[in-house]
């Protein structure tokens, strides 16, 4: 189990977004920046403070998640959905590797650009605002975990997939708005009851409170439940994906 | 000695109900060069898919080295290489890159999984490609990357889908050459084809499949002498009344002497004596046999001939 033959998949799959760094590293630290002067340093004057911090930092945790979120998702989803249409998918499916295998070695894969996308965030942050990690370990422990639930949804839906379509709607109907309405631009606190129990419900808003926890020491509710709603997720999607691959699901006939 | 392959009672039903193999058996010997042999649509590609895994398995097994290729897939993969007949690259990477990701899913280190691609590129004249990409290289140099990619980690067992596919007749004897010296240095490959001059030239034995069945097995000679048809064609310089050719019946078409028998070359000096005992006067005799083809046509009621063609065509479209 997870022998060489396991990491070269790793390896590969880090060497490809490496490769196509203008698509799969840049574009989140461009719109991260253009989030941070338009909503921080345009708006966050209006604002003020949130929870004692200034309205600037509060964003910073919701942009880094964001930027994990997507990226990881999509590098699983896209490279599995590109090996299935070519159908150089069969090069890794004869290999004496599991299904378990191939597909956390594709989470793998997906997890390092979510957190290597979050990490340029954190930087660009501490550069453009003087954000400061309160917790480096809780923070990495945060960009891993949820990295690794949406890479394993990734691979969930790059096996499902028949077109690119599939990958794009997920994207663009569940995680943009779910990610919005996750309290990246606000504190639940300054929403109505009944708005602020919707948030209660989404997955993200808890990932995205935990990382505001690690980072900056606040929290709207409880970090520890944040951070075991990120954990079930990553058992969850990789699970599923797992089992998806050794049956060969859409990828075997 | 185990069987390099074995297929026992092997049966495959897809999604939606089609029963692409009812039942198939093969046991491929240690060494030999095999020939899977049928139409579109027979089910060769589809026993590879199980034997690879890369078809679920409705019923029956398939094992390789004696390793179950279901409950020991590590193993029994391990052991083989397989060259699929649709080229199929990963494009972010260069021929070199490829081949030495290849042997690195087949757990070589770094530099194992180098030292192997250099000796896969010398072998395939590819050496001066190592950094090119699969979209950079002519249709021959992809199939050749093919091959190499299913060789790079020494496998004992070859597994070669339609090989020769699209490739010129130059390309073809070199492969041709190539697979047959390793194969004479102890590799064992199956082979799935639609030339039958392929099979005929390369194979030891041959299994000719046909809607999910194997209905023959055996050499492309021994194939011929049981379903197709040999004999004497005698052409002579004036007809013989009464001619009679015991103990056999013979068709007299334009004036010529069809004499269907097994074994014409045996025969040929008792039938050329009784004509000359009868009066007879020859001016030529010729030995006629069936080809594989012949036989491949009456087995499967299909040509071969259509199916290279329509295979041709497909090809053809796909390189508009």
């Amino acid at each position: 189990m997870f022998n060489r033959g396991f990491w070269v998949i790793v390896k590969r799959e880090v060497k490809r977004f490496m490769f196509l760094y203008k698509q799969t590293l840049l574009p989140s630290v461009i719109s991260s920046g253009l989030y941070i002067i338009v909503f921080g340093a345009a708006m966050g004057s209006r604002i003020g403070e949130i929870k004692g911090v200034e309205y600037i930092h509060f964003i910073i945790p919701g942009l880094v998640m964001m930027s994990v979120i997507n990226p990881a998702y999509q590098n699983s989803s896209s490279s599995i959905m590109q090996a299935k249409f070519l159908r150089f998918i069969e090069d890794i499916l004869i290999t004496p590797l599991s299904g378990l295998e191939i597909s956390l070695s594709y989470i793998i894969g997906g997890t390092v650009r979510g957190v290597v996308n979050g990490a340029f965030v954190l930087l660009l942050g501490y550069f453009l605002t003087g954000f400061q990690v309160g917790n480096w370990l809780l923070t990495f422990v945060y960009l891993s975990t949820v990295a690794w639930a949406f890479a394993g949804a990734g691979v969930i839906v790059g096996i499902y997939a028949k077109s690119w379509d599939s990958i794009m709607v997920i994207t663009n109907f569940f995680f943009m708005p779910l990610i919005f309405l996750g309290g990246v631009f606000y504190s639940i606190e300054m929403l109505p009851e009944f708005w602020r129990n919707f948030s209660m419900v989404n997955p993200l808003y808890w990932m995205i409170n935990g990382l505001r926890y690690a980072t900056l020491g606040i929290a709207d509710t409880s970090h520890e439940l944040s951070l075991g709603i990120s954990i079930i997720f990553a058992i969850f999607f990789s699970t599923l994906a797992s089992f998806m691959f050794s049956k060969g699901y859409r990828i075997k006939t | 000695m185990k069987p390099a392959l074995e297929v026992k009672n092997l049966r495959k039903v897809y999604e939606g109900g089609l029963e692409a193999l009812k039942g198939i058996n093969l046991s491929i010997p240690q060494g030999s060069f095999y020939g899977l042999l049928g139409p579109n649509g027979a089910g060769k590609t589809t026993t590879i898919g199980i034997i690879t895994g890369l078809v679920n398995i409705t019923g029956g097994s398939a094992s390789v080295l004696g390793f179950d290729s279901v409950t020991e897939f590590r193993q029994a993969r391990k052991l083989i290489g397989l060259s699929p007949q649709e080229l199929n690259f990963d494009v972010f990477f260069s021929i070199g890159e490829l081949l030495e990701l290849q042997a690195g899913y087949y757990g070589y280190s770094h530099k194992e999984a180098k030292e192997r691609t250099t000796i896969m590129l010398e072998q395939f004249g590819l050496t001066e490609k190592r950094k090119s990409r699969a979209r950079e290289l002519s249709g021959g140099m992809k199939r050749r990357v093919q091959i190499a990619k299913a060789l790079v980690h020494d496998p004992k067992i070859v597994i070669l889908d339609e090989p020769t596919a699209g490739v010129d007749i130059e390309l073809r004897h070199m492969l041709w050459n190539y697979l047959r010296k390793i194969n004479e240095e102890g590799k064992t490959i199956l082979l799935t084809t639609h030339y039958i001059e392929e099979a005929e030239q390369l194979c030891e034995t041959i299994s000719i499949i046909n809607d999910g069945k194997i209905i023959a097995t055996d050499s492309p000679n021994k194939l011929t002498q049981a379903h197709g048809m040999s004999g004497l064609e005698i052409t002579l310089t004036s007809k013989v009344a009464d001619l009679t050719l015991d103990p056999w019946a013979y068709n007299n078409i334009d004036g010529k002497i069809h004499v269907n028998m097994n074994h014409p070359e045996k025969e040929m000096a008792n039938v050329i004596n009784q004509i000359l005992k009868q009066g007879g006067e020859i001016e030529n005799v010729q030995i006629y046999r069936s080809s594989l083809e012949d036989v491949f046509l009456k087995l499967t009621g299909k040509s071969l001939h259509e199916e290279n063609e329509k295979f041709e065509s497909q090809e053809a479209l796909l390189n508009v």
